[in-house]
């Protein structure tokens, strides 16, 4: 009995093709059964995220399998012509080390997130629980599990931020701790600012408010967020008490000067005060970041940390390549690796 | 004997240090620098109940053993608060100065090679060295978080981000509030070894002149102490400002030794 692999991802296929193939993740155990239920397959398995659909199977021919398979897809989801074009194959120590790669990240849209993790699991999980797996799928992906845990553990591919929202976010933590005591202002109510202010009370972050200059939107952004509105005119007076300034308004020159946060450092004496510009131009003059306690983090400097947490972690590909062909060999799974890649 | 307790317990607090540093350089937790320091504090126990068996009285009677006793005193706070507040890089911060008050107490002349027993000790007096020298080990821990917070502050501010030093040092809020419970927990210590040193009998006009003398510069201490946590509590002050206030006071109130 042999493995297969047949999928595709967001590097094969568009999403207008890859949301046809999409499972629930209520029916993954069903389609899993469907698969080992075909001629000459005894094990099947289905991983559905956003962004791959793949089919994992043990059959004792491999050729006549991915046809069979594909016949099945095609009736299922009636595909076009071509669209199976989109679909990577791959067989024995190939479809294995190709999911180890996934299951550690290496083969996401966001290098290393760790996500993916989780949803294969689920998968796997799903269908185990509907009886479609046995000793080779089993076994593969507890191998797998273990390797995409030693792969994060022992590498750097998860570190660091890679987006603006996250990096502030994390910023944020390194200056707070728990954000559950820590309350955040919002100036002006753009989308940007929405979001991180979303990742920061997603973390935690007790209270938000909005300050903008039409009050309806700062309003409207208040109640989806489950904040409070200030009017603009206002916002120096709630600086008192806040921990985090998330400013992002269309405005062409700074709103926040020095001298708006002077007034307010004797209330908050002198407490740690955050503030992330992410508007461009910018909205906060630099010199506030000249004031001790303030620590103020512009787009520019918000985005450099990013590319650098994507940069490093790029670097770390070949060490995770390693331990996986490492471990793979450990359980006789790894062979010669196809020189070519992966074919995606 | 005594000697190579301390010498034991410094290369313990050494090993501990350089480890810690250089797990903290490779991006790396310092999981063993507890280990390390809990076995120089071992060292550093049964260092001063051996002096303290010879001198029949609480250690303190050389320069040395004021030295080796501030150590423990740090080593000791740091494992009461160290994983209280979940700061494991404490202790690569720490180790390092334990290594040099043992250090400084290991040069010749530090320590007394032939201690003499102490008779008609007066429990005032012991009250007064072990409570003030404790009260230190708390203040030390307290220019040690300092210290760390100064660190962070400037990577935060200049933007440098990447070190490993970095990603293992806690939050600043974090730290803050170390900083400020150690100074209140070290001024409360110091107040009663001040007390108790109050309460010491005098029993010539000579004993009178040096615990006097040895008093009003602790009451300087204690009142820079007590001037920064008002002036906290009260006003507020900058993060950058109490570190370096912390860290300031503390090396100048080591000066106090001097009146012993």
């Amino acid at each position: 009995m042999e493995l297969l692999c047949l999928g595709l991802n967001h590097r094969t296929a568009p999403v207008e093709v890859r949301e046809r193939f999409a499972v629930g993740n209520k029916k993954l155990g069903a389609a899993a059964c469907e698969l080992s239920a075909m001629t000459g397959v005894s094990e099947g398995l289905v991983i559905s995220t956003c962004n791959r659909t793949e089919y994992y199977l043990v059959a004792s021919d491999t050729r006549e399998a991915f046809a069979l398979l594909e016949s099945h897809l095609a009736e299922k989801i009636q595909i076009d012509a071509g669209v199976a074009d989109h679909f990577y194959r791959m067989e024995k120590t190939d479809a294995a080390r190709h999911l180890c790669r996934v299951v550690s990240g290496l083969d996401s849209m966001l290098l290393g997130e760790t996500e993916i993790f989780g949803q294969v699991k689920q998968s796997y999980q799903a269908a185990l629980e509907a009886g479609a797996t046995a000793g080779v799928l089993n076994r593969l992906f507890q191998r797998a599990f273990g390797v995409g845990k030693k792969v994060r553990t022992e590498t750097s591919i998860q570190h660091g931020s890679t987006s603006v929202g996250n990096v502030a976010v994390d910023l944020a933590e390194k200056i707070f701790g728990h954000l559950k005591d820590s309350e955040v202002m919002i100036l002006g109510a753009g989308e940007m600012s929405r979001i991180t202010a979303q990742s920061l009370v997603s973390r935690g972050a007790r209270s938000i408010f909005v300050a903008n200059r039409s009050y309806d939107r700062a309003v409207e952004l208040a109640t989806e967020m489950g904040g409070s509105a200030v009017r603009f005119d206002a916002w120096q007076k709630v600086l008192e008490r806040v921990d985090v300034v998330i400013s992002s308004t269309g405005c062409p020159f700074p709103i926040v000067h020095r001298a708006d946060v002077e007034p307010a450092r004797h209330a908050r004496k002198f407490r740690p005060l955050f503030f992330i510009d992410i508007a461009v131009p910018r909205d906060i003059d630099p010199a506030v970041g000249e004031i001790e306690e303030v620590y103020l983090y512009d787009i520019d400097t918000l985005e450099q940390l990013a590319q650098r947490a994507r940069g490093s972690r790029q670097l770390q590909i070949d060490e995770c390549e390693r331990i996986i062909d490492i471990e793979l060999a450990k359980f006789n799974l790894a062979g010669t690796r196809d020189p070519r890649g992966q074919g995606e | 004997m005594d000697r190579w307790l301390l010498i034991a317990s410094t290369l313990l607090a050494l090993i501990g240090s350089v480890r810690g540093g250089l797990a903290v350089h490779r991006g790396r937790r310092s999981r063993s620098t507890v280990l390390w320091l809990g076995a120089a504090m071992v060292c550093q126990l049964a260092f001063l109940a051996h002096r303290g068996q010879l001198r029949g009285v609480c250690p303190l009677a050389d320069r040395g053993e004021i030295l080796v006793f501030l150590a423990w005193s740090l080593t000791l706070f740091y494992l009461l608060v160290g994983p209280a507040y979940r700061i494991s890089l404490l202790g690569v911060f720490s180790a390092p100065v334990v290594v040099v008050f043992q250090a400084v107490a290991l040069v010749p002349g530090a320590l007394d090679a032939q201690p003499r027993g102490i008779t008609g000790g007066n429990p005032w007096h012991e009250m007064h060295s072990a409570t003030s020298v404790l009260g230190y080990g708390a203040l030390a821990l307290a220019s040690v978080a300092g210290v760390m917070f100064l660190v962070l502050d400037r990577q935060l501010k200049q933007h440098h981000l990447q070190s490993g030093l970095f990603q293992r040092l806690p939050p600043v809020r974090e730290l803050l509030v170390s900083m400020v419970r150690l100074l209140w927990l070290g001024g409360g210590l110091l107040s009663l070894g001040i007390l108790a040193g109050m309460l010491m009998p005098r029993d010539s006009q000579a004993d009178h002149h040096m615990i006097a003398g040895h008093l009003i510069a602790a009451l300087v201490v204690w009142t820079g102490y007590a001037v920064l946590l008002g002036v906290h509590r009260v006003r507020g002050l900058t993060g950058r400002r109490l570190a370096l206030l912390t860290v300031a006071w503390f090396i100048l109130s080591l000066g106090v030794f001097a009146f012993i």
